[in-house]
């Protein structure tokens, strides 16, 4: 017998904190070595925490909803055999990559079902123990686990036979914050055409400029720039809504967000005083924050404390729709790509070329003026882009 | 060595070309990925088609038929007399493990697979040095990582291998002669099946054992193999004093059982702590999101089929499928007198688990087939849940016992009961028989053994 405190390991990429996102066993429960205790959040993903070996656990020193620090003590265990110092711990130099979650090898292992119907049943996502096998004995057959598919209440409109892939992680985290926003806020959108031809040539200005000099500059760095500008004229589109206390939160930083697509899902990462840098800060900290995030190295204080979003879903030569606001934040604006349009040009038709915006604002706090006034500050900033200051 | 040498992007690099390896290799490379395969020996198929598997099985089987062939000799058959000319016989074992390998390599080279002979180790979390020779070395970046380095044979503690009188196991299918005195160090079926063929060959072999013969298998298979061995003319001691046993300057084999070859991986350098000298996967056979284990170096019976499957399991999900490692019995086998074959469940395994079962026991003796080869000795013993009737466990004793188990290994994964195995037509006169007549045993209504039920 010997007591172990497990603490929080670092659970890799950089993450210096997680939250306790769920407890897997109560205080005083037996647990197996490598069996799942604790699953702890962090914004980019859920990882469960395995016993480092067989015992009781007699603590929990966290609670559920706790923000910790990596090499916090999570709880106590008091194990059958000797842990050796470093199992579940930091002490190795190099961080220990995570064990593997739950899975193991004898999934199912009480159930009865042949091995092609166990891996139908893996590819439609359908958990064995939840189906009522048909066969003698209770055998599951492959018809059973396509009816349990159809009856699933859950997945009324999936077809059959299609493969099921657990939410998690940044996935998880997108359903989450999505779900809150287009439950709870009255969203609200304006289009508009932006002349874009003075600001697509200040970019390339800048970029090769920075190039040369060995540096690089995001092209969405102006459009934070112009975001930052304008949200210091507009307060409101800088604030958050206190629901609960009837409030609105103007807030003194200016966070902007860049959403940003990663092999993961979408991750928004946060350049801090936006507002306050000057150009080549800004452009270092636009690269920093989304080079990262598309590495998938952010950290939980690069993807905290964001007070407004931009979304340049030109970058990806995408076209324009709406786009949900991202709770507690009030507004989102997203850009879509500079294209050359027919546009009428003191009575004759000409060719510019033309950057769509959408701006999207929370209707509770903002209204239809406040969000033209917004919009048209925005468009001014970048049809004359010589008032971004670069 | 300096950071930023230049290196070679690699969508899947799997270490090591043995079943695992390049069974992964193959599938991973059908489903469109690009592979690139290490391998330190310069030869694919690793351990068990170069010195293990492949060759033991070669040596089992020609030893095997000269005892057939004495057997058969009071029956009428022309007798053989003398020793086996080793040194011809070599040259049909190696034959054939050419063929395999060679049949392996251009598998791998239809799939477009790249083969790089090299010790690799890793040198950070997404990146593999190969050093190819003495002076050479390849850096890869990989996005997929396979280890499958498989592994080696354990030293004997007071009997470490001296590289001639004393060897490991896989240095005794390559002799060019029958030793006239062979002792034989070991419980496992390496150091049976050793024991017994060169007891077949001519050789005057002691088996030393501290413990019974094959002690991971049921209790009764490990009396038939301590019986089959003395009837194969081998001397089974069970002595824990090595020194005292055999006779003095006979050739020594010693079957210490199989360590994982990690240690020259600097698996730290990617971040990946073995415990207890193995890796531990999840179903996928993932430690890490782009890091997987198969083979030896996972936590499990290190045997080629398992690995296989593994390696297969692996390359599907390298191909994006979904797939899982479930396999609920991987059978064992051992080409010794007799034969010797088991999956699923012991009586001692059931009995600890407290699991009740229902054991169907059905002796050769009252098998046609059986008595047509004179190998009698032999049984088929079940074991079925009390609850249910599906089979979970067999050992089976006898001549083809080793196929014979791919029956009750389906029958596992099928979750078939003894009702379904006893009315499931047998041919006649097969060995195959003997899990029919065990079902029925089981289910207390044999027709060939007496005690069957009555009114």
């Amino acid at each position: 017998m010997a007591r172990f405190e497990f603490r929080l390991p670092d659970i890799g990429e950089g993450l210096a904190e997680a939250e306790v996102a769920r407890w897997l066993v109560a205080t005083g429960d037996r647990v197996t070595e490598d069996q799942p205790v604790v699953e702890m959040m962090t914004d980019k993903a859920t990882v469960e925490l395995p016993s480092p070996g067989a015992g009781v656990v007699v603590e929990q020193r966290v609670a559920e909803g706790d923000v910790v620090k990596t090499g916090a003590v999570l709880y106590v265990i008091e194990t059958d055999a000797q842990i050796a110092a470093g199992g579940g711990s930091t002490h190795a130099e190099e961080p220990s990559r995570s064990a593997p979650a739950t899975a193991s090898v004898s999934e199912n292992a009480g159930v009865l079902a042949p091995p092609a119907v166990r891996k139908l049943a893996r590819e439609l996502g359908v958990d064995l123990a939840a189906v009522k096998g048909t066969g003698p004995g209770g055998r599951i057959s492959a018809e059973d686990v396509k009816g349990h598919t159809a009856a699933a209440p859950a997945a009324p409109a999936t077809a059959a036979g299609g493969r099921r892939v657990r939410l998690r992680g940044v996935q998880k985290r997108m359903a989450e914050t999505m779900t809150l926003s287009a439950r709870t806020i009255p969203h609200v959108t304006g289009f508009h055409e932006l002349d874009a031809g003075a600001f697509a040539d200040l970019v390339t200005r800048l970029r090769r400029d920075a190039e040369s000099k060995g540096a690089r500059f995001p092209f969405d760095t102006l459009l934070v720039r112009a975001a930052a500008i304008a949200l210091r004229r507009h307060p409101i589109f800088n604030s958050s809504l206190d629901d609960e206390r009837g409030e609105i939160v103007m807030h003194e930083d200016v966070n902007v967000g860049v959403a940003t697509a990663t092999p993961d899902g979408l991750i928004v990462p946060v350049v801090k005083h936006a507002d306050t840098l000057d150009l080549n800060a800004l452009a270092a900290a636009v690269d920093r924050v989304t080079l990262a995030a598309r590495e998938g190295k952010v950290s939980v204080s690069d993807v905290q404390g964001g007070t407004f979003t931009i979304s340049n879903t030109g970058a990806w030569r995408g076209g324009l729709g709406t786009s949900l606001i991202r709770p507690p934040e009030a507004a989102i604006v997203a850009f879509g790509r500079i294209e050359e349009k027919a546009v009428v040009r003191d009575g004759n038709v000409v060719a510019r070329p033309v950057m769509p915006m959408s701006v999207t604002f929370d209707h509770r706090m903002i209204d239809g003026e406040q969000g033209l006034s917004f919009a048209l500050t925005l468009r001014s900033l970048i049809e004359k882009p010589e008032q971004l200051g670069a | 060595m300096v950071a930023g040498d230049q290196s070679d992007p690699a969508d899947v690099l799997i270490l090591g070309a043995g079943p695992g390896g390049y069974v992964a290799a193959l599938r991973a490379a059908q489903l469109g990925r690009s592979v690139t395969l290490v391998e330190r020996s310069g030869r694919v198929g690793g351990v068990c088609l170069n010195e293990g598997c492949i060759p033991s099985k070669h040596v089992a089987r020609f030893a095997a038929a000269k005892s057939t062939a004495e057997k058969l000799a009071a029956s009428g058959m022309p007798s053989l007399s003398g020793l086996p000319d080793m040194a011809a016989y070599q040259k049909s074992r190696a034959g054939a493990v050419g063929t395999l390998v060679k049949g392996v390599t251009s598998l791998l080279e239809a799939a477009g697979v790249k083969v790089v002979t090299g010790s690799a180790r890793f040198v950070g979390r997404t990146r593999v040095c190969v050093e190819i020779g003495e002076e050479s070395v390849r850096y890869f970046d990989f996005k997929d990582v396979v280890i499958a380095t498989g592994s080696s044979a354990l030293t004997h503690e007071t009997m470490p291998y001296d590289g001639d009188r004393v060897v490991e196991p896989s240095r005794a299918f390559e002799w060019k002669e029958v030793p006239a005195d062979l002792l034989v160090v070991g419980s496992d079926y390496i150091a049976l099946e050793i024991a017994v063929a060169y007891a077949r060959l001519g050789s005057r072999v002691t088996l030393a054992s501290r413990e019974r013969l094959l002690p991971d298998f049921d209790q009764d298979l490990s009396a038939a193999a301590q019986r089959g061995a003395k009837t194969a003319g081998v001397n089974v001691v069970t002595s824990s004093d090595l020194k005292s046993v055999g006779p003095a300057g006979a050739r020594v084999v010693v079957s210490a059982g199989r360590r994982a070859n990690l240690d020259e991986l600097d698996l730290q350098l990617a971040g990946l702590t073995p415990s207890g000298g193995m890796l531990h996967v999840d179903a996928q056979l993932r430690i890490d999101r782009h890091v997987f284990a198969i083979g030896d170096v996972t936590d499990g019976l290190p045997l080629a089929h398992r690995a296989m499957m593994q390696g297969r399991v692996a390359g599907d999900i390298l191909g994006g499928k979904t797939a899982a490692f479930d396999s609920r019995a991987i059978p064992r086998i051992v080409f010794a007198e007799p034969e010797i074959a088991a999956a699923g469940l012991t009586e001692a395994e059931a009995h600890a688990a407290d699991v009740e079962v229902t054991i169907g026991r059905f002796p050769l003796a009252a098998l046609g087939r059986a008595v047509i080869e004179s190998s009698t000795s032999g049984f088929a013993k079940l074991l079925f849940a009390k609850d249910g009737g599906t089979l979970l466990g067999a050992h089976l004793a006898g001549p083809r016992s080793t196929e014979l188990i791919a029956e009750m290994v389906l029958a596992i994964e099928m979750g078939a009961t003894a009702e379904d195995l006893a009315l499931t037509v047998h041919a006649h006169p097969t060995f195959a028989e003997s899990l029919m007549e065990a079902a029925e045993v089981s289910l207390g209504r044999a027709i060939h053994v007496r005690g069957g039920p009555k009114r």
